[in-house]
């Protein structure tokens, strides 16, 4: 296909807006058969189905025969949508020219419609705005326009009216990304340049590189190079998708596609990183890399300690298809054997902690989500501690350092107080703000990494009544006052549930903290005493009372089976509690800690 | 094939006046034809009985609330019963009874018929205990009922009584228990008011409505009555179960002892063998698939050796008999530490529980599984 004819657009929208169904439309209007009435056919992964986000994004090769008689060839890319997952949004924004942006006739615009086109902006693409749910009897298209033209300065005269649900105004939409969305440029004489927007990893393939060819070309055969590593591969495939695999000759100048090349893991083809020619490369890659790099650490442990090696084969094959997980071996005194791991974010740690268990069928206990602390000494040397327990003695440390981000947060104006509440409450220092519009404000404050871990940005979003959309970036380390808060059962300090806090929140999470473990630890055969602790001092204490009675009054004929089952199930939850001394601890104490932000 | 062990035989009648709030069983407020229609698919049900043959050890009537059926019903019930499964020499007949849909005549009817054992459902002698509860009987009739029985001839007669009743206190507890110890039954069955899913107590209980006594309260009511049973010449025989010497409930012994049971009827669930099945639970269901020859059966479930050990260790322990160690391969730290905490004891093969083990069965079990 030459180049004039190639169109490669995403499609962003709020939650909910209709991005998943105006896909649908689209890949149906292009005459792609829906697999197996399978509804959003672009979320694969059952967790993305269930979870409704899209994890991994998908790009999907489409014909289109326009109006004007001529076939064009469209490669639709699918985006992420969470904040865990910023940079891959915009190096799929990069692999495109143009994005729909879908606004619902009847909520106008929202706080992701926001970040996603100011995203989309930066990079310089032709926005096409959509107005969607036109079906709806309540659907206000003025209004929309309206706030598409006040809160994200757009021209929204040609606005396109739709609906994903009935099909109306689909085929305008697709003679606007004809006659709208530019075609790539880039020089196909030049050295192969491809951007890797994202990857998967196949059993039998290795690493499948998704990528959008910048310069030159690529096909079997060629000898490419990874320009972040210098590792050099051969390819054995390449194909689009249709949205199934597809094998083809040769991705183009413009084309967006896959490759494949025994590319043994996935950190080999990492998102944001340059494909070029080992024979031929280009002289600079393309702009933007950045390495994947974890923020959030936990420690993994498996319920089971016989089932630490399965973990071990279970966390290298995830990493495989997910180079920003990291791990390395640890040991705890009540957990024993397991890995602390790092995560991009609290929702990357949740999606991982699941896919272990039900893809590998492993109970796993997870403790309390950390940063990574710079702790310095007194005889001047430092460390990084991203476990709690490991922090040393408070005698020998001069100051602690805790990693903070600058936070970019938009709401429509009359949410800026409770913002700035909230983030004073999260030991926020203030920046500034900036009004883009009269109703839309941009809050900037600078916070320790640490605060937003817990539950910020559902709190956010709460308090904002979901208009806030949040970013951030991760900045400098921070001075600051921290210690470090031990829980103890029955006197024993549990190494697995001891957190870093700011001190001056020690003793209000500390309580919240003994309180809930209340809640979830059950009652036991003895009393067990909850604590917590700064060094030998007790900041909090509770006290569950042993069980007094576990017995079924009635048991006759038409019960047995039931009482049965219910007996098997309480053996299968004490299988899943953790014997720490002589006490039954579940799964969920470990976590405790993110329950209780206040 | 044509075994000529006897068998325990159920069988379920699934009507009653109304539905009592706390109450989960297979019961139906109807009246009307399905009554008689459902009386006639039972009949028909026996005569087709794959078990024909097996002679009934024991005989139990419950529900629902079979005296709710008029005595002829009853009786052709029972004589289908009988003819399919000749009753062992002394086998125990019992029937369910309700207090306040009872009077002489039914019972001299259900005597003579050859019923020699009657349970029955007094609950409480609390006016307002019985109200809340949504029973139909008031506690006048309960004296009357036990009267009415003794006069018919019933020489074996249970009360059930409930405990940790909404709003109701340990001296009313105690009341109800000198007044059911007053009456002179042979048996007595004490329950612990147990809040199941799907019931209107259920969804009371989770508004926060219903004023439960907590764990500690029921523990001591529990005490008491044990204490107030043995005072009075009641020998414990089965965690909620009391009895003159000599008068415990054969057909109930059945089921602690993990022994097979034949069973007809809506709803009705019997096991033998490895086959543990509920019937159709719906009267008109229920009735229609007896009328096609349908298959009965809503659930069928394998009771495989796993299923059957946990059932008999479940069981067992509920007895003060003992659970029989032989063959369950029972966990021997599970045992030990049930023992050293004061749960257990050791002694012939068998391991029984203390009064403080009774507490707390199913942490027991679950150790030991």
């Amino acid at each position: 296909m030459d180049q004039s004819h190639i169109r490669n657009f995403c499609i962003i929208a709020h939650i909910d807006h209709g991005k998943s169904t105006l896909a649908d439309r689209i890949l149906e209007k292009c005459g792609l058969v829906r697999g197996e009435a399978q509804e959003q056919m672009l979320d694969t992964m059952d967790l993305e189905r269930e979870r409704g986000i899209t994890i991994k994004m998908t790009a999907v090769r489409l014909s289109y025969r326009a109006r004007n008689g001529e076939e064009y060839q469209f490669n639709l890319i699918d985006t992420p949508g969470h904040v865990d997952f910023t940079y891959e949004v915009s190096r799929a924004l990069y692999a495109c020219e143009g994005a729909l942006l879908v606004v619902d006739a009847t909520q106008g615009v929202e706080a992701q419609t926001i970040a996603n086109a100011a995203m989309a902006m930066n990079q310089n693409l032709e926005i096409i705005p959509v107005i969607n749910k036109m079906d709806l009897p309540h659907a206000d298209p003025e209004m929309a326009r309206e706030e598409i033209e006040n809160a994200l300065a757009l021209d929204a005269t040609d606005a396109i009216p739709c609906s994903a649900k009935s099909g109306m105004g689909v085929e305008e939409i697709l003679e606007a990304v004809v006659a709208r969305i530019p075609s790539p440029k880039g020089d196909p004489k030049a050295p192969l340049r491809a951007l890797i927007f994202d990857s998967h990893f196949d059993t039998y393939q290795g690493a499948v590189a998704y990528i959008r060819v910048k310069d030159g070309s690529v096909k079997p055969g060629d000898r490419i190079q990874m320009m972040s590593t210098g590792k050099t591969f051969d390819i054995d495939e390449v194909g689009v998708f249709r949205p199934k695999l597809e094998r083809g000759t040769e991705l183009a100048t413009g084309e967006v596609g896959f490759i494949t090349g025994a590319i043994k893991t996935i950190g080999d083809a990492s998102v944001g990183d340059t494909v070029t020619a080992a024979s031929n490369p280009a002289p600079e890659p393309l702009p933007g890399y950045r390495q994947a790099k974890p923020m959030v650490f936990c420690g993994l442990y498996p319920t089971d300690g016989d089932q630490y090696n399965d973990l071990r084969d279970a966390i290298e094959k995830l990493q495989m298809n997910d180079a920003s997980i990291s791990f390395t071996m640890e040991t705890s005194a009540a957990l024993g054997f397991g890995f602390r791991c790092g995560f991009l974010g609290l929702l990357h740690m949740d999606i991982a902690r699941e896919r272990l268990e039900r893809e590998f069928g492993l109970d796993l206990i997870l403790t309390a989500p950390s940063v990574d602390y710079i702790v310095h000494m007194t005889d001047g040397s430092n460390q990084h501690i991203s476990n709690p327990s490991e922090m040393p003695d408070p005698n020998h440390t001069d100051f602690i350092e805790e990693p903070t981000v600058e936070a970019t947060i938009m709401v429509p104006t009359e949410y800026v107080g409770v913002v700035m509440t909230l983030c004073q409450d999260r030991r926020g220092t203030y920046k500034k703000t900036e009004w883009p519009t009269p109703n839309r404000a941009i809050v900037y404050y600078t916070l320790p990494l640490a605060e937003i871990l817990l539950d910020f940005f559902d709190k956010l979003k709460s308090m904002t009544r979901g208009y806030a959309s949040f970013d951030y970036d991760l900045s400098e380390y921070q001075q600051s006052e921290l210690v470090k808060v031990d829980i103890l059962l029955n006197g024993d300090p549990v190494d697995a549930l001891s957190f870093i806090v700011n001190k001056q929140f020690s003793y209000p999470r500390g309580k919240a903290i003994v309180e809930q473990l209340r809640k979830v630890v059950p009652r036991q055969q003895y009393e067990v005493k909850i604590q917590a602790a700064i060094g030998s001092r007790v900041i909090a204490a509770d006290v569950i009372k042993p069980f007094r009675k576990n017995v079924i009054a009635k048991c006759y004929g038409g019960d047995v089976s039931r009482k049965r089952k219910l007996l098997d199930k309480q053996k299968e939850g004490k299988k899943r509690m953790k014997n720490i001394g002589a006490i039954e601890v579940p799964q969920e104490a470990f976590l405790s800690v993110l329950k209780v932000a206040e | 094939m044509g075994s000529v062990e006897p068998i325990a035989v159920y069988v379920h009648t699934p009507f009653c006046p109304s539905k009592c709030g706390y109450c989960d069983f297979n019961s139906y407020a109807m009246t009307g034809e399905i009554v008689e229609r459902t009386v006639r698919a039972t009949v028909l049900e026996i005569e087709r009985s794959p078990w024909r043959g097996r002679p009934a050890k024991t005989v139990f009537f419950g529900g629902g609330t079979p005296t709710f059926l008029e005595a002829g019903q009853l009786e052709r019930i029972l004589l289908a019963v009988v003819a399919a499964h000749p009753p062992v020499d002394g086998a125990e007949v019992t029937s369910e009874a309700n207090p306040g849909t009872v009077d002489i005549p039914k019972f001299r009817d259900m005597r003579a018929m050859g019923f020699d054992r009657v349970s029955l459902g007094a609950q409480s002698f609390d006016s307002s205990d019985l109200l809340r509860l949504g029973r139909v009987h008031e506690p006048g009739h309960i004296g009357r009922a036990v009267q009415a029985a003794r006069d018919a001839g019933f020489e074996n007669l249970n009360l059930d009584l409930m405990f940790a009743l909404p709003g109701q206190s340990m001296r009313g507890w105690e009341q109800n228990l000198r007044l059911a110890l007053a009456m002179g039954p042979e048996h007595l069955s004490l329950y612990c008011l147990t809040i199941e899913p799907n019931t209107r107590y259920y969804r009371y209980h989770l508004k926060g409505m219903l004023d439960l006594p907590d764990d500690e309260a029921q523990v001591a009511m529990y005490d008491r009555a044990v204490e107030a049973c043995e005072g009075a010449g009641f020998r414990q025989y089965e965690v909620s179960n009391f009895a003159r010497p000599g008068f415990e409930s054969r057909h109930n012994l059945c089921y602690w002892r993990a022994e097979e049971y034949a069973a007809y009827g809506p709803g009705a669930v019997g096991r033998v063998g490895r086959r543990r099945w509920t019937n159709t639970k719906h009267p008109v269901r229920y009735c229609e698939a007896v009328e096609a020859g349908a298959e009965l059966a809503c659930e069928v479930e394998d009771v495989d050796d796993q299923a059957l050990r946990t059932e008999r260790l479940m069981l067992g322990l509920r007895l003060n008999e003992g659970l029989e160690l032989d063959g369950l391969a029972v966990s021997e730290s599970g045992l030990s530490g049930c023992v050293a905490a004061g749960w257990l004891t050791l002694g012939e093969g068998r391991a029984t529980l203390t009064p403080a083990g009774r507490h707390v069965l199913n942490e027991v079990a679950v150790r030991l599984l």
